[in-house]
């Protein structure tokens, strides 16, 4: 199928084949996406498609689409018969529906008002000084291997410990564990081992079950020890409901910024002149970089998923309940219509919004503590690295088999040529 | 200008904190908090972006 679009493209008749696409589209490396997106978005911004788990679904790929199906309250994450609703994927996170179907949004509203107060602005901000002492220590520790060696992989000493530490922290995790729930995390997102992503799953409940156990006798003041105690308070708040989110919370700590520290060091180093206009200016221009960041990293080829409640016409089809939606963000972050030079990395643009937190009641509950850690890495970066480039080339570098995306690896210099 | 915001409806999302934190902040609670219910007209355009990025649709804008 990709193949035959191919052919159309090159042939200059814009147009997509009736077939279904099967996902994910092939992209040419981890920055740029699949050029069939434009197409897509231009001709079928709501085409039929075949999942990565074999399954139909719609990949909606325009940002009007993909923004108003976020507001919408005709979709949701549940399905009323789970068991017979479309996989996206092979791992086992937003591979298929999750929720109870008659009690989504009320359990949705709990948890965010039981989250939103520990992930505000304003608390992620009195965090950053802490996060700013810790990547201190991070970059006297690469500056330090980077004297013996002469390069140093900057995923496994910053991009991947910060998040993790300040996650941690936040949720009352024991840092010590991480190795272990890194694994599971790395597991259960992966597209590539079957059914062994659902194993982790499982595994990572029960850690989390013992964890939650053990601090029981003695709560704090972290996010796991709140949620203990409002659900020892409300019989409506299930157990296994809240052991589901204290794993889903910790896993977004790994697999998430994580990332998106990786894509958004390669933007910026892949041409020289966006690193060096950060480097003139870090603190001016580095809110600016990591809404770009944002923007334009695509981690993952799917999109978020979402279940019709009933059927919706919308775009020219008919969604029925209980088909299976993408929404593509990663399409919609680069639609044309939206953004000048929509493809180009250009933190200056006058365009202000991107949907890279989402949109609408899931919008990440996690996107300060994400913009707060960006920016204080990009920072801290550019003061401390000005010369700082790649060592190895995109092309080259290992990315994961996982939905969340993102390098394996990451090696940096700054010797001197 | 009046800005109204309703409180049932916002995620504390924190994105009207960003676009303008003259005129909006976020309780205790981590919802929406406003700080100014009638900016002058030169804060027009932050507030009217703030409102068109809520993604909950909190903010409404009488101009």
């Amino acid at each position: 199928m990709a193949l035959t679009v191919t052919k159309v493209l090159r042939s200059g008749v814009m147009s997509i084949a009736p077939e279904r696409l099967q996902l994910p589209l092939p992209r040419p490396n981890i920055l740029d996406l699949a050029p069939l997106y434009d197409v897509l978005r231009r001709e079928a911004p709501i085409a039929p498609v075949t999942t990565p788990a074999g399954d139909p679904a719609w990949l909606v790929t325009r940002y009007e689409e993909v923004r108003l199906l976020l507001g919408d309250k005709r979709f949701g994450r549940s399905h009323p018969e789970p068991e017979r609703a479309s996989r996206i994927s092979t791992a086992a996170v937003q591979d298929g529906p999750s929720g109870e179907y008659a009690t989504e949004e009320a359990d949705h509203a709990r948890m965010r008002r039981l989250l939103t107060p520990a992930f505000s602005a304003k608390r992620m901000r009195m965090l950053s000084d802490h996060m700013g002492r810790l990547v201190e220590t991070y970059l006297d520790e690469m500056t330090a291997e980077h004297e013996a060696t002469g390069v140093v992989d900057l995923h496994s000493r910053l991009a991947y410990p910060l998040p993790v530490a300040m996650i941690c922290l936040l949720l009352g995790v024991p840092e010590s564990d991480h190795e272990l729930f890194a694994r599971l995390s790395e597991r259960m997102a992966n597209t590539a081992i079957g059914e062994e992503a659902h194993q982790a799953r499982e595994e990572f409940f029960r850690y989390m079950v013992g964890l939650v156990e053990t601090k029981r006798p003695q709560l704090g003041e972290d996010v796991i020890s709140d949620l203990v105690r409002a659900q020892s308070e409300d019989p409506s708040f299930d157990y296994e409901q809240m052991v589901r989110l204290c794993v889903g919370l910790l896993f977004a700590g790994h697999e998430t910024t994580v990332n998106r520290i990786g894509l958004g060091t390669l933007f910026l180093l892949t041409d020289r002149s966006r690193w060096e206009a950060l480097v003139a200016d870090p603190d001016g221009r580095v809110d600016a970089v990591v809404e770009e960041v944002m923007r334009l990293g695509a981690p993952g080829d799917l999109g978020l998923l979402r279940y019709a409640r009933e059927d919706v016409d919308i775009a020219g089809v008919t969604i029925r309940a209980g088909d299976a939606v993408v929404l593509s963000i990663n399409a919609a972050n680069r639609d044309a219509d939206v953004y000048s030079d929509a493809e180009d990395f250009n933190p200056d643009r006058p365009e202000r919004t991107h949907l890279g937190f989402g949109h609408g009641a899931h919008f990440c509950i996690g996107a300060s503590l994400a913009r707060t850690e960006l920016r204080v890495v990009f920072s801290a970066l550019a003061h401390r690295l000005p010369g700082m480039r790649l060592a190895k080339d995109l092309d080259d570098l290992e990315v994961r088999t996982t939905l969340t995306g993102g390098v394996a690896e990451l090696p940096v210099t700054w010797r001197s040529l | 200008m009046k800005i109204v915001v309703d409180q049932g409806k916002c995620v504390g999302a924190g994105q009207c904190v960003l676009a303008a934190d003259d005129v909006f902040d976020q309780n205790d609670d981590g919802l929406v908090a406003l700080l100014e219910e009638n900016p002058p007209s030169e804060r027009l355009e932050d507030v009217r972006h703030a409102a068109a990025v809520c993604p909950a649709g909190a903010i409404t804008v009488q101009e």
